[in-house]
């Protein structure tokens, strides 16, 4: 099922206008023509439906369909808008283009917090943001105790949880990020400014390459 | 003898700094086909305190044959080797954090220079010569060393 445009092409389920995507997101023109070529790729590794699903995502991320992380989880729930279970062309282009240089930073302060809320209860709670530091550590090679990592836990709360409600709402993270701007460095790709420069290979090739497990 | 401007200021690390420290997702692997050459990170804990492990970077640092730029901001660190390398010559930043009392967050990170000869660098001298400053909390130490490394 896709839908044919004038050109008689048939494009994916999902897609948009390149111009229209551009003139919404950072990205240029000849960059959401680039990103629609990485996107045939991606949603057609698996399941060839035009769609990127959630194995589809986690072999393009690991090398490995079947590997998971907290963080991958978080993401394609945040890049699938329509929450329909698959990531549309439409999604993933808007989605990357939080992640541009040139995004307004309200949407980055905004998708870092989604991504937070692990349980999507509009808050982000101590038990959330512990999972979340004791996740990233185990698959570090940085190695910290439970008690400092409770204790770091607790000072992060504290500084952040302004109303004391032991949890932190989205005005408090504006707050806390407004005081600690390096928190929301992991939300800009600064690759994605230029991405036809950055990575010509998938520009260039049509071709699905063999993945590496 | 180091000296820090405005007094002892390390930056402090939150959780949130952690999380976006260790890159917990890394959308770079969406759009490489293949895995470009890995650059080594170190990151590890030390109950030294800052102004020791400044000292002790720089002093590994000299040793080493790199030259110290402290130029920058007081919780950082940046050397170049004076020897030129493949691309120039190979430069190192390390940041230092404060994380809980007494507990100090480095990570070491190539700024300038050939990935192969940093990786060479850091398995052969810089690890061997931070080994007994890591704090590792009682851990046994992992294969590679008491300082492991993202693979």
């Amino acid at each position: 099922m896709g839908c044919v445009c004038s050109t008689g092409v048939k494009h994916t389920p999902g897609y948009e206008d390149p111009a229209l995507l551009a003139k919404e997101t950072p990205f240029t023109v000849s960059e959401v023509e680039a990103l629609y070529e990485l996107f045939k790729k991606l949603s057609s590794s698996i399941i060839n439906d035009g769609r990127i699903h959630k194995e589809e995502f986690q072999l393009a991320l690991f090398r490995n369909r079947n590997r998971r992380n907290l963080f991958a989880d978080r993401i394609f729930d945040l890049f699938d808008l329509k929450r329909n279970g698959v990531i549309e062309f439409g999604e993933f282009v808007r989605s990357l283009g939080v992640f541009h240089p040139n995004a307004p930073v309200e949407d980055k302060i905004t998708f870092a917090f989604r991504l937070y809320d692990l349980r999507r209860t509009g808050f982000i709670e101590r038990e959330e943001l512990k999972e979340m530091v004791i996740a990233l550590l185990h698959e570090s090679d940085l190695v910290l105790s439970e008690d400092v990592i409770e204790t770091i836990v607790e000072k992060t709360f504290s500084d952040a949880d302004i109303k004391g409600d032991g949890k932190i709402d989205e005005d408090e993270w504006k707050q806390f990020v407004a005081k600690n701007p390096s928190l929301i460095k992991n939300m800009t790709l600064p690759y994605l400014k230029d991405i036809t420069l950055a990575f010509p290979s998938f520009v260039l090739s049509t071709e699905v390459e063999e993945s590496e497990i | 003898m180091i000296l820090f401007r405005n007094g002892n200021k390390t930056k402090t690390l939150n959780a949130f700094h952690i999380i976006s420290l260790l890159e917990g997702f890394n959308l770079s692997s969406l759009f490489e086909e293949k895995k470009r050459e890995e650059k080594e990170e170190i990151r590890f804990a030390t109950t030294k305190s800052p102004e020791t492990m400044v000292a002790k970077l720089e002093s590994v640092a000299t040793e080493m044959k790199f030259m110290v730029d402290k130029t920058g901001d007081e919780s950082s660190l940046r050397m170049k080797r004076n020897k030129i390398g493949r691309k120039g010559r190979l430069g190192i930043m390390a940041e230092i954090w404060a994380v809980a009392p007494s507990l100090v967050v480095v990570e070491v990170k190539k700024s300038s220079g050939d990935t192969l000869e940093y990786n060479r660098f850091c398995s052969k001298q810089l690890r061997p010569a931070l080994k007994d400053i890591v704090w590792t909390s009682g851990y046994e130490s992992t294969p590679a060393g008491v300082v492991g490394c993202i693979n």
